[in-house]
């Protein structure tokens, strides 16, 4: 989303630019060539009928202001979306900061309840505040087997020096297609 | 306070005490500034070009539906009476158009250049006294800090990257920690034997540092234990 924002700041800076260097020509050549109704890069003097003939309730106008309001709302998302999305851990002194990704953390949880006995597969989501794991059991998915895995995920966060501990959810399933 | 020289780490020694440490909040918002790449001013930017926009379209859909009557919306997009308006003072109405072209191209000049330039990365200058002052670059100062940090068990590889301002710099540190990895005992590592001797040895107070931790997926590792 940053790389987003960032583009996107290139290009509407572009096409400011761009704009503003029309705007600045074409009123200089007005101010210049005061008896030529013609533009000298823009044809406005084309354009000019076809607005001052065309009123706010007439094709396109509502289609363009609605697209222009859509665009908007996409630009205000970027804007508020482009936020850092890390897990924070303590550091070893206060001019020390350090993150991970929850991508990281997720790979982490994934491999140690991959670990675990009776444990086929894992599928891990992690945010901040939480960490939901769905494991598939080799056999039987019993509450014990549940317990066993989130002792083995509460361990792992207990060895990280984590500065917001996120809660742990785990929901152990029977492996899919087991006779 | 600082030792001024630390010899045995084989870098550049100084005379001039440290000046004296920022408070421990200072040091903490300038790491946390040194984790990524700001991005404050594009999304102030992008926020309100996306509000006036939404603003606008939503109030010309508006008017173009009747919401704000029937005969403003029959009215045409370029009005006779601001045409009349600009024909009466037209010096005045060309340039205020001229003003905003030209705030247009420099906005929109100024955010480009911000989008495309590069991120700063300062070089470290010390006081060798009065008339000398050693410049450590970026780079070198990168360079030492990532083998340093290379050197620490449980990493598999580091990279470093000097970042802020010349007046205060900061430095971004990425690690790719191996499997076996404790990562309190890595970070207490990097804090007591890599950035404590660079301190020392610039004889620099502090050293904000965001460090970001990453897995070493160079080597394959057994989907089943």
């Amino acid at each position: 989303m940053r790389m987003l924002l960032r583009l996107l700041g290139l290009l509407i800076g572009l096409v400011m630019a761009a704009a503003g260097v029309l705007i600045v020509i074409e009123v200089i050549a007005a101010w210049l060539r005061r008896n030529v109704v013609t533009g000298l890069v823009v044809p406005w003097h084309l354009w000019r009928p076809q607005v001052e003939t065309t009123s706010w309730n007439e094709a396109p106008v509502p289609g363009i202001a609605i697209a222009v309001a859509v665009i908007g709302l996409l630009l205000l998302l970027v804007g508020l979306l482009a936020r850092r999305s890390h897990i924070t851990l303590d550091g070893p002194a206060p001019e020390i900061t350090v993150v991970t990704a929850p991508r990281v953390l997720a790979r982490l949880v994934g491999r140690r309840v991959r670990g675990t006995d009776d444990i086929f597969s894992a599928s891990v989501t992690v945010s901040p505040r939480h960490v939901s794991v769905i494991a598939q059991a080799w056999g039987k998915a019993d509450p014990e087997l549940r317990d066993i895995v989130r002792a083995r995920v509460e361990e792992l966060l207990d060895e990280l020096p984590l500065h917001r501990r996120p809660r742990v959810s785990v929901l152990v399933q029977e492996r899919q297609g087991t006779p | 306070m600082t030792t001024p020289v630390a010899p045995e780490s084989g870098a550049v020694p100084t005379e001039r005490p440290a000046r004296p440490a920022p408070s421990d909040a200072v040091l903490h918002r300038r790491a946390r500034a040194a984790l990524t790449r700001s991005a404050a001013v594009d999304r102030i930017l992008a926020v309100l070009i996306g509000l006036v926009l939404m603003a606008a379209g939503v109030l010309v859909a508006l008017l173009s539906y009747g919401v704000f009557g029937v005969a403003r919306a029959g009215r045409p997009l370029l009005d006779p009476l601001i045409v009349d308006a600009m024909r009466g003072r037209p010096d005045v109405a060309r340039l205020v158009v001229l003003g905003a072209g030209v705030l247009l191209v420099l906005l929109g000049l100024m955010w480009a250049a911000r989008s495309l330039r590069p991120e700063r990365h300062p070089d470290i200058v010390l006081d060798g006294g009065s008339d000398t002052a050693i410049v450590i670059s970026s780079s070198a100062m990168a360079d030492a800090i990532s083998a340093q940090v290379n050197a620490i068990p449980g990493v598999g590889r580091a990279r470093a990257r000097l970042v802020g301002t010349d007046e205060a710099p900061a430095l971004r540190i990425t690690l790719w920690l191996a499997d076996d990895a404790e990562v309190r005992s890595v970070l207490a590592r990097l804090h007591d034997e890599v950035l404590a001797v660079a301190r020392d040895s610039l004889g620099i107070a502090a050293l904000p540092t965001a460090v970001r931790l990453e897995l070493d997926t160079s080597t394959p590792h057994p989907r089943v234990a």
